[in-house]
C-alpha cells in the first residue's frame, strides 16, 4: 500500500487533497482539518484513558458525581483480585487462552485450507465441482446457525470447557479455503511446471514452489484468523467454564458480573485485557492493517 | 463474497498441470479441511434439522419426537415463544437498519480524510483501528460504566455544557439504539475504514487528472472517479457490515442487557437464551434456521441491488 | 394451542423423506431420541445409597466444589472451605465461584460431560429443575446422620430442597430483602436516623421530606436485582403471588400485584425516585449519599462494612396489608456423576455435614443461618445487623418453584421491567407477562411431566 504511494509523483493529489486547489485559503482548510482529527482523536483515546485512570481510583472514587479526572486517592487495589493467580479471575491467564486459542486456531485454519485449496485450485479429480459448490456455498451460512447443534457435538465430544472447543469447530469455516484458492489461482503455472519437469512430487510442488510464493496472503489469512478468533464472542461464553479454562471475552462478561459495580476492578480487568493488544497492535500494526484491507480487495 | 472483487480472471489452468496428481492424491490434501469441514459444518446443518424436529433437551434422557410443531409455534400467534421470537427478530432488524448506513458512509469518510498526506498519518489510522483489536468484550464494559444514565461520566459533561444530564443511554428507547449503533460505530469503523483506503489507493491517479482536466470539481470527481472505482469494495463492505450487524450480540449482552423489557434482546441472544439457558435445544435450532433464511433474503436482495446498479 | 394435533410430520416419514435408514443410524448414533450412554437415568427414580457422612474414612480424595458466592460471600466461603481443609485428613476441596446465572446454564453440561463437580450450593429455585434433569442426586441419608429435623427450619426453607418426595438439598442459610437507610441523607432532610420508617405511611411520610429537600429518597430499579425482588416483596404484602399452588397458572397479574407495581411506578412518577435507574445505580447512589432507603439484599452488610458510610439495615417496611418479604436460600447439593466413586460421594456427604453445622460463621457473610438452633444461638445473637433481620425469617417467602421455573420467572422481571422504565402501564405489563408466564409453565409441565 504504501509503496504504491511512493512511486506516484508527488504533484498528484488524492481526491480530497487540498494541495491542488489553492483557491481557498490552505490555512483555513487546513485548520478545519486538525480540528477534525483533534476531536476524532478526543473521542477515540479519551473512553480508553477514562478506562486507565479509572482503574486506580476507589471503588467511592470511581462513581461519584462530580468525577474527578485523576484518581485521588490512586490505589491499585483494583488490580489485586485480578493479579491474585489463586483467584477466581486470573485476567492474565484468561489473556493467554485467548492468545493460545487465536494462534492455534489461526494456524489450524491456515495449514487446512492452504492444503485443501491448492487440491482445488491445481487439480482434476472426481467431485471436484460438486465437494467445491458446498463448501462455497457454506460462505452464506451464518455461524449462528451452527450454535445450537455443535454445542452438543462438542458436549459428545467432552470438549466443554477445553480450549479445544474455541480452537477445531470455527476452522471448519470457508473463508480460508475460499480466499487461498483465489491466490493460488492466480499464481503462474510456470513455475509449477517446471518443476514437475525435474519430477518433484505434488507434495514438493506445494512445500517448496506455491507457498513460497503465498506468504502475503498466508499472513493475511493468518492475522484475520487470529483477529475473528480473538473478537469471538459468543461460543465462548456458552462454551467455557472454569475460570482457569476461559478466554478473554468470556472472561470479562464474567467479571462484569462478580464485581457488578466495583467500577475500578473491572476497569482493571479491562485496561489488563487492552494492554497486551495494544502492545501487539502497535508492533503489528502496519502488517495487520495491510491484511485487513487485503481481504477486501484481492480475495 | 469476494469472487466478484477479483480484480484480474484466475488464468485457465492448464490441462496438463491438471491431470497429474489424480484423485487420491488430491483427496489427501483436502483430508484435514474436509474433516474439520464435515464435523463441524456439514454435520451440524443437518443435525440441527434433526434438533429442531424434537423437544430436545441434551440433560433428559428422553427428547420426544414433535416434528414440525417447533416451527409452528414460531408462526402462531399466542405460543410461548411468538412474541418474544418476533420481538427479538424486530430488535436484531432496527439495528441493522440502523446500524448498516452508519458503518458504510462514517468510515468512507475518515479513510477520505486519511486518504491525504500529513505527517503521522499512520499514527492516526491506527488511532481509528485500535477499538477493533480490544474486542467486544472491553468496549461493553467501557461503555456501560462511562454511559451509566446516573454516574457516567458522559452524561455528567453534557449536563455541563448545557445538556440534559439524564439521559437514559443504557435502559430506555430510543436511546439504547443510539448507543448500541453509536458504540458499534465506535468500535468498528476502523476496520472498514482501512478497507475503504485501500480502495482509495487501487483507483489510479491518472483519472483524476483526467476528469480535472475536463473541468470536474470536487463533487463531481467524487461522484464519478471515487465512488465508482470503490463499487467492488462497496459490495465487500454492505454485504459484511450487513451479515455482522445481524449477527449482533455481545453489545446488547453487556450494555443493555436486553432493557428496556427485552426491547434491544436480539435474535442471537434470544436463541442462545432459549437453547442454553431455557435448554429448550429444538426450538432454539429451529429459530435459527428462521433466522439463517430472512438473512439469506436479505442478502440476495442486496446482491439483486448491486447487479441492478451495475446493469443501469 | 396446548393441545396440539399431531403434527402432520411424522418421525419415521421425516427419515424416508431424508434417505432412509442410513440417515437415520447416521442421525440415531449423533445422539437422536434415546442416547443409551452418557445421559442421566432419569433421576428422581434413583434412591440414595452411600453415608451420611458423620465422619469420613477413606482413602485421600478432592472434592470439587463450584458455587456462585461472590464478592463478600466468597472471601468468608474460602476461608471455610480452608477451615476444612486444615482439618481434613482425607478430603481436600477445591473450589470455583461462578455467577449464578452462569452456574446455572453451566452446570448441566459440565455434569453430562462428566466434567461436573462433586459438590456445589444452588438457590431454592434452582432445586426442582435441576432435579428433573437428572444434574442433582437425592441425598436423603444425609439428613438422617446429621439429624436434622423439619421442626428445626421454617416449613419453606425446608421444603424446597425436597422433589417428588426426595430431597436433594440441605438449606444453609436464608438471605431475605432487607432496607437498608443512609444516616447521613435522612438528618440532612432532618429525620431521625435511628428511627427508620416501618410502615407506609412513615415511609411515605419520609419520603415527601426527603423530597422537600431536594432528595430523591428511594431509587427503584427496573431489573431483577432488586426492582424484582421489591415488587415480590409488595405483591406478598398485598396479598398476592406469584402463581397457582399448583403452579399451572402465572398469578401475579392479580390485583395484588397491579396494586404492587403500581406503588413502584408511582415513585416513579411523583419524582421519589428517578426515572430509567440503570441497573444497581440504585445502590451507588445509595452509597454516594444520593438515596436514602434502599432495598436490598441481606448480603451486602459486608459491603458497606467496608465503607466510611453511617448507614443502618432493617425489615423491609410494611406496604401492603401484611407483613411479607422476598428471600432466598442457599442449599448444598450433591452433583449427579457418569461413574460415580463411591468415597468421593462419602466424602462430599462428609463435607456438607462439617459445613452444614458451621451455619453461623457462614452467617457471618450476611445471612441468617437457616437452622432455628443456629439462629437462636449467642453467636447470631452478637452478629449485628444480621440480627436484626432474624424476624424476617418468620414471614420471609421464597419463590415458588418447579422444574422450568426461571423462564416463568424471568417473564415476571421483564412485566416489571417495562413498568418501571414507562414503557407500559403496570396492569398492560403484569397481564402481558403473566400470559407468556403461563405458557411457559404448560410448556414445563409438557416437557418434565406434571
Amino acid at each position: 500500500m504504501t509503496t504504491v504511494q511512493e512511486t506516484r509523483t508527488s504533484r498528484s493529489t488524492s481526491p480530497t487533497g487540498q494541495s491542488g486547489s489553492p483557491a481557498r485559503g490552505p490555512w483555513l482548510s487546513r485548520t478545519a482539518f486538525a480540528l477534525t482529527l483533534g476531536v476524532l482523536t478526543l473521542v477515540f483515546l479519551g473512553p480508553l484513558a477514562w478506562m486507565f485512570l479509572t482503574s486506580f481510583k476507589t471503588q467511592n472514587g470511581a462513581t461519584q458525581l462530580p468525577p474527578t479526572l485523576l484518581p485521588h486517592p490512586a490505589t491499585t487495589s483494583g488490580y489485586h483480585p485480578l493479579l491474585n493467580t489463586t483467584s477466581q479471575t486470573p485476567v492474565i491467564h484468561w489473556f493467554l487462552n485467548s492468545l493460545l486459542a487465536g494462534a492455534a486456531n489461526a494456524v489450524l485454519v491456515t495449514v487446512t485450507a492452504s492444503l485443501a485449496a491448492y487440491a482445488v485450485a491445481r487439480m482434476e479429480f472426481p467431485g471436484r465441482r460438486l465437494l467445491w459448490g458446498m463448501v462455497v456455498g457454506t460462505l452464506f451460512i451464518p455461524p449462528f446457525l451452527f450454535l445450537i447443534p455443535n454445542y452438543i457435538i462438542v458436549s459428545k465430544l467432552a470438549w466443554l470447557d477445553s480450549l479445544w472447543a474455541v480452537i477445531v469447530p470455527s476452522a471448519g469455516g470457508a473463508f480460508g479455503v475460499f480466499f487461498l484458492r483465489q491466490f493460488f489461482s492466480s499464481l503462474p503455472h510456470e513455475l509449477e511446471e517446471a518443476a514437475m519437469i525435474d519430477g518433484a512430487n505434488r507434495w514438493q510442488i506445494f512445500t517448496r514452489v506455491v507457498l513460497p510464493l503465498s506468504r502475503p496472503a498466508l499472513s493475511t489469512l493468518l492475522v484475520l484468523q487470529f483477529l475473528t478468533n480473538y473478537n469471538d464472542f459468543l461460543w465462548p461464553i456458552f462454551v467455557l467454564f472454569s475460570p482457569a479454562h476461559l478466554t478473554l471475552p468470556a472472561g470479562l462478561s464474567i467479571l462484569q458480573g462478580a464485581f457488578t459495580i466495583n467500577y475500578p476492578v473491572i476497569m482493571a480487568g479491562a485496561a489488563i485485557a487492552s494492554i497486551p493488544a495494544i502492545v501487539l497492535f502497535v508492533i503489528a500494526q502496519r502488517s495487520l492493517v495491510e491484511s485487513v484491507s487485503r481481504s477486501g480487495l484481492k480475495g | 463474497m469476494a469472487t466478484t472483487l477479483s480484480p484480474r480472471r484466475a488464468t485457465r489452468s492448464t490441462p496438463a498441470a491438471r491431470r497429474r496428481g489424480g484423485g487420491w492424491v488430491a483427496y489427501l490434501f483436502m483430508l484435514p479441511y474436509l474433516v474439520i469441514f464435515g464435523g463441524f459444518i456439514v454435520l451440524p446443518a443437518v443435525y440441527g434439522i434433526w434438533i429442531s424436529l424434537h423437544d430436545y433437551d441434551f440433560a433428559l434422557p428422553v427428547k420426544p419426537w414433535v416434528g414440525l410443531q417447533n416451527y409452528q409455534d414460531l408462526f402462531s400467534p399466542g405460543s410461548r415463544v411468538y412474541s418474544e421470537f418476533w420481538e427479538s427478530m424486530r430488535a436484531t432488524g432496527i439495528f441493522t437498519v440502523l446500524s448498516v448506513p452508519c458503518l458504510v458512509v462514517i468510515p468512507l469518510g475518515l479513510a477520505l480524510l486519511l486518504n491525504r498526506k500529513f505527517p503521522g498519518r499512520t499514527f492516526f489510522r491506527a488511532i481509528f483501528f485500535l477499538p477493533y483489536v480490544l474486542g467486544v468484550a472491553v468496549i461493553g464494559l467501557l461503555a456501560r460504566y462511562i454511559l451509566d444514565p446516573n454516574i457516567g461520566v458522559v452524561n455528567y459533561y453534557l449536563g455541563k455544557v448545557g445538556l440534559s444530564h439524564t439521559i437514559p443511554w443504557t435502559t430506555d428507547l430510543p436511546w439504547v439504539w443510539v448507543t448500541l449503533v453509536g458504540v458499534t460505530v465506535w468500535w468498528t469503523l476502523g476496520f472498514n475504514a482501512v478497507i475503504y483506503l485501500a480502495g482509495l489507493q487501487d483507483i489510479p491517479p491518472e483519472l483524476y487528472e483526467a476528469a480535472r482536466m475536463d473541468g470536474a470539481g470536487k463533487v463531481q470527481q467524487f461522484r464519478h472517479v471515487t465512488l465508482p472505482g470503490l463499487r467492488p469494495v462497496l459490495v465487500f463492505v454492505v454485504t459484511t457490515t450487513l451479515l455482522a450487524s445481524a449477527n449482533m450480540f455481545g453489545q446488547s449482552f453487556l450494555i443493555t442487557k436486553g432493557a428496556p423489557g427485552n426491547a434491544t434482546r436480539t435474535a442471537i441472544a434470544y436463541i442462545a437464551d432459549e437453547g442454553l439457558v431455557s435448554f429448550r435445544m429444538g426450538s432454539a435450532a429451529a429459530m435459527s434456521y428462521v433466522l439463517a433464511l430472512f438473512l439469506l433474503v436479505v442478502s440476495l436482495v442486496v446482491f439483486r441491488l448491486f447487479r441492478e446498479k451495475e446493469a443501469a | 394451542m396446548i393441545d396440539t394435533p399431531t403434527s402432520p410430520l411424522s418421525r419415521r416419514r421425516f427419515l424416508s423423506l431424508t434417505g432412509g435408514v442410513g440417515a437415520a443410524a447416521a442421525l440415531a448414533a449423533c445422539g437422536g431420541t434415546s442416547s443409551p450412554g452418557g445421559s442421566a437415568a432419569s433421576a428422581p427414580q434413583a434412591s440414595d445409597t452411600g453415608s451420611g457422612g458423620q465422619e469420613y474414612s477413606g482413602p485421600a480424595v478432592t472434592l470439587a466444589f463450584w458455587n456462585g458466592l461472590t464478592g463478600g460471600d466468597g472471601d468468608v466461603i474460602k476461608k471455610m472451605v480452608n477451615e476444612f481443609n486444615a482439618q481434613a485428613k482425607n478430603v481436600k476441596v477445591t473450589m470455583n465461584i461462578y455467577q449464578w446465572a452462569d452456574l446455572f446454564q453451566k452446570l448441566p453440561a459440565a455434569v453430562k460431560t462428566g466434567r461436573g463437580p462433586d459438590v456445589g450450593i444452588l438457590h431454592i429455585d434452582d432445586i426442582p429443575t435441576n432435579a428433573a434433569r437428572g444434574i442433582i442426586v437425592p441425598i436423603d441419608k444425609v439428613v438422617t446422620a446429621l439429624g436434622l429435623q423439619e421442626s428445626d427450619f421454617s416449613p419453606a426453607v425446608w421444603q424446597g430442597g425436597v422433589y417428588k418426595g426426595l430431597r436433594y438439598g440441605i438449606p444453609l442459610d436464608i438471605h431475605p430483602l432487607c432496607m437498608y437507610w443512609n444516616k447521613g441523607v435522612l438528618q440532612k432532610a432532618g429525620l431521625d436516623p435511628e428511627k427508620p420508617p416501618t410502615t407506609k405511611d412513615e415511609f411515605m411520610s419520609a419520603l415527601d421530606q426527603l423530597k422537600g429537600k431536594g432528595i430523591q429518597g428511594h431509587w427503584v430499579t427496573p431489573f431483577q436485582f432488586t426492582g424484582g425482588f421489591e415488587f415480590q416483596s409488595l405483591l406478598w404484602q398485598y396479598g398476592g403471588d406469584t402463581f397457582d399452588s399448583g403452579l399451572t397458572k402465572a398469578t401475579f397479574d392479580s390485583d395484588a400485584g397491579v396494586q404492587a407495581l403500581t406503588w413502584m411506578v408511582d415513585l416513579v412518577k411523583n419524582g421519589y425516585s428517578p426515572k430509567n435507574v440503570g441497573q444497581d445505580a440504585d445502590y451507588v447512589a445509595f452509597k454516594n449519599n444520593k438515596n436514602a432507603f434502599n432495598f436490598n439484599g441481606i448480603w451486602q452488610i459486608n459491603d458497606l462494612k467496608t465503607t466510611s458510610l453511617q448507614w443502618g439495615c432493617g425489615p423491609v417496611p410494611q406496604i401492603g396489608s401484611k407483613k411479607a418479604v422476598w428471600g432466598n436460600s442457599h442449599q448444598f447439593v450433591q452433583l449427579h456423576q457418569n461413574s460415580p466413586d463411591q468415597h468421593k460421594v462419602d466424602a462430599t456427604r462428609y463435607f456438607i455435614n462439617w459445613m452444614s453445622q458451621r451455619s453461623a460463621e457462614w452467617a457471618t457473610s450476611g445471612k441468617i443461618p437457616a437452622r432455628k438452633s443456629v439462629a437462636e444461638s449467642a453467636d447470631f445473637k452478637n452478629l449485628s445487623p444480621e440480627n436484626a433481620l432474624a424476624e424476617e425469617a418468620t414471614y420471609v417467602h421464597f419463590p415458588q418453584a418447579a422444574p422450568g421455573i426461571g423462564d416463568a420467572l424471568a417473564e415476571m422481571y421483564t412485566a416489571v421491567n417495562k413498568a418501571v422504565l414507562m414503557k407500559s402501564s403496570p396492569q398492560q405489563a403484569l397481564s402481558d407477562g403473566a400470559k407468556k408466564a403461563t405458557q411457559v409453565l404448560q410448556d414445563n409441565k409438557k416437557k418434565y411431566g406434571a
